[in-house]
């Protein structure tokens, strides 16, 4: 099949790099691009960034919440991550060290300043409510490949940007959604748009992700993303800023130890 | 008390210079306001009580691998002249290598993994005056060295210097019936305060479980006291313990153990243990609730310094995980062997961006029979803060 293709006009030529192979499923599909968007995302070494999350009620009243991240990448296996709260200010100081894991389920520890402790705590509650905001704990954490199955739906444009739309479906069994559709951009393979589907297959959520920055010439990071609860009609946007790569952090920046020692 | 003076000014001096923004800030200015519901059984006969409290964290890099960390705390308290003090938690520098660390000056160090009472967390005095969060320790002369290894880290500790644990006068509430005579404090050891204590840690963590294992030796942080004069005496102790979490997806399981020797004591074991499950995203809400129960128990039975000789704890933690963060825990410690019940509540709300308020309450019920509980009966309170957050 491919060898008539080869052989063939400049048109079929075009035509099967688009659709690479005849024989791959939607579900192959959606996962093969996945895969793309997480390799795209690869090779990082390390991140910090400023972020600043301002909540919008139904009213529109806002309120604003500052923190910091650090990411470590590992090998073979979910990403380190660090985030160290800054404002409001009773919880100045506060800050959760992830490691979370592809296969098995990941590990978390809460710094409380006041007391100097460091607490371990259940990694189970992804649907929660990160800091009252619209996104839940699944929304913001490490965002791995194998914590979902796909299934490729359709080319779309979006924006007039082409795109391509696929359906993920979280193996976690305690997630609080049923499907999301994500709309990932053709050329840069980014997420542009994801939707979320609650329980009951009714929608929840719908995220946007905008003002990519093109880092180092490597990775494509959204400058502002924005969630919109579409059940609540509350939003919540978060912006980043500061964003620094291959600062040369290692395991030991990720350590229970080194929550006491953030400043 | 008064030799803290000297380090309190210096650190002033040194915050100076504050405003050249090498400094990372923190802390919070309280407004508290106290109800005693009964009428005391004692000399202090007030039925309310202000006060005001402040605490700051100030953070500098010194150098490449230097680091110096100075938090000054004090209370103006309108009835107690000894709940107004004044206090450095820490002012430590740390000195930081690839795979150690060095620790010098007056630290504060949390050990433990329980809820109720965490019976291994032996480092600092309580400045128990304050109330019983563990938050509120008094800063440890220290010089600490902690290696960091792969799996954990060793942490070791010469303390020199001891600091008396704080007390009500006999113008503070809550109290026992006799007021603590905290300036008759006796000693086992002759060098008294300056006896030099050693402790040392090592903790790791595999898979979903996070481990501890100390030892202790020196002047016991919580001391005894005389039922003839009200005076405690500091005795010298030798602690071994363990604490131990697993943590399973909603279930946490935790216990503390601690084995106690010393010439003035019986050798005695104590134990803290029991389990956290948490109801996550209730009824399709945001809201948290987690159940928690925990075990105490001392084999010293009836001659225990403690009255959590065979005590249950039960509490209930919400979070509401709104805009505000709302918490609350209600709570209950019985003794079954009848001795009494001790309810608390406590829950906070921020308001606005810079204010939290926070909510507590203590009641002491069913003590008759208790020699101990039964002189806190009448000492019920409701207390209402303020805190501003910088």
């Amino acid at each position: 099949m491919k060898a008539a293709l080869l052989t063939s006009a400049t048109v079929a030529l075009t035509l099967s790099i688009t659709t690479p192979s005849y024989a791959q499923t939607a579900e192959e599909r959606g996962l093969e691009i996945f895969e793309q968007v997480s390799a795209q995302n690869d090779g990082f070494q390390d991140s910090t960034a400023s972020m600043t999350m301002t909540l919008i009620n139904r009213s529109g009243k806002k309120s604003v919440r500052r923190m910091r991240a650090k990411t470590l990448e590992v090998a073979n296996d979910g990403d380190k991550s660090m985030t160290i709260f800054d404002e409001p200010a009773d919880v100045k100081g506060t800050a959760t060290l992830t490691y979370s894991h592809t296969k098995e389920a990941d590990e978390q520890w809460l710094y409380l300043p006041a007391l100097k402790r460091v607490k371990r705590i259940s990694s189970k509650n992804k649907t929660g409510a990160f800091m009252g905001s619209e996104f839940a704990f699944e929304d913001i954490g490490s965002q791995e490949v194998e914590k979902y199955t796909y299934k490729y739906l359709s080319e779309e444009q979006l924006d007039g940007i082409a795109v391509h739309k696929i359906e993920a479906y979280p193996t976690y069994k305690y997630s609080g959604y049923t499907r999301l559709i994500s709309y990932i951009d053709q050329e840069r393979l980014v997420s542009l748009k994801t939707e979320f589907y609650d329980r009951k297959d009714v929608l929840l959520k719908t995220l946007t992700l905008s003002d990519y920055v093109h880092h180092d010439d490597k990775n494509w990071r959204p400058a502002r993303m924005e969630m919109i609860n579409a059940q609540t009609k509350k939003s919540t946007i978060l912006e980043f800023s500061d964003y620094k790569f291959a600062t040369g952090m290692t395991d030991k920046d990720f350590s229970s130890n080194s929550l006491k020692k953030l400043r | 008390m008064r030799t803290l003076y000297p380090l309190i000014l210096i650190s002033t001096l040194a915050l100076t210079d504050s405003v050249n923004a090498e400094w990372a800030k923190r802390g919070d200015l309280k407004f508290q306001f106290q109800a005693f519901t009964d009428t005391a059984l004692h000399t202090a006969t007030q039925s309310s009580n202000l006060s005001v409290s402040g605490n700051a964290e100030f953070n500098r890099e010194i150098g490449e691998n230097g680091n110096l960390t100075i938090s000054p705390f004090f209370r103006v308290d309108q009835h107690d002249d000894s709940r107004s003090h004044v206090d450095l938690r820490e002012f430590i520098y740390r000195h930081s290598g690839d795979t150690w660390e060095v620790n010098v000056g007056l630290g504060k160090v949390f050990w433990g993994v329980a809820e109720s009472n965490n019976i291994v967390d032996i480092i600092n005095q309580k400045d128990a005056i304050e109330g019983n969060s563990p938050e509120h320790k008094l800063g440890q002369p220290m010089i600490n060295l902690l290696l960091l290894k792969d799996w954990g880290e060793i942490s070791l500790f010469v303390l020199p210097g001891f600091r008396e644990r704080t007390f009500a006068s006999k113008d503070g509430r809550p109290r026992g019936f006799s007021a603590i005579d905290t300036d008759n404090a006796r000693y086992e050891s002759d060098n008294e305060q300056n006896h030099i204590d050693v402790a040392g840690r090592i903790s790791g963590v595999i898979n979903e479980w996070d481990l501890g294992f100390h030892v202790f030796n020196g002047t016991a942080r919580e001391p005894l006291i005389s039922f003839i004069d009200a005076t405690p005496f500091y005795y010298q102790l030798t602690q071994v313990g363990i604490d131990v979490q697993a943590t399973l997806e909603s279930w946490l399981l935790k216990t503390e153990a601690v084995h106690k020797s010393g010439s003035r004591i019986n050798d005695h074991m104590q134990l803290v243990s029991g389990v956290e499950y948490s109801f996550y995203g209730v009824a399709e809400s945001d809201i948290d609730i987690g159940v928690v129960t925990e075990w105490l128990y001392d084999d010293l039975t009836d001659q225990a310094n403690t009255v959590f000789q065979n005590d249950l704890l039960v509490a209930l933690r919400f979070a509401l995980n709104d805009e505000q963060s709302s918490e609350a825990l209600v709570g209950v410690i019985t003794d079954l062997d009848g001795g009494g019940d001790l309810f608390s509540a406590e829950a906070s709300r921020r308001i606005g961006d810079k204010f939290k308020l926070q909510i507590e309450a203590l009641i002491w019920a069913n003590a008759d029979n208790d020699p101990f509980l039964g002189q806190f009966q009448q000492e019920d309170y409701i207390q209402l803060e303020l805190g501003y957050f910088f």
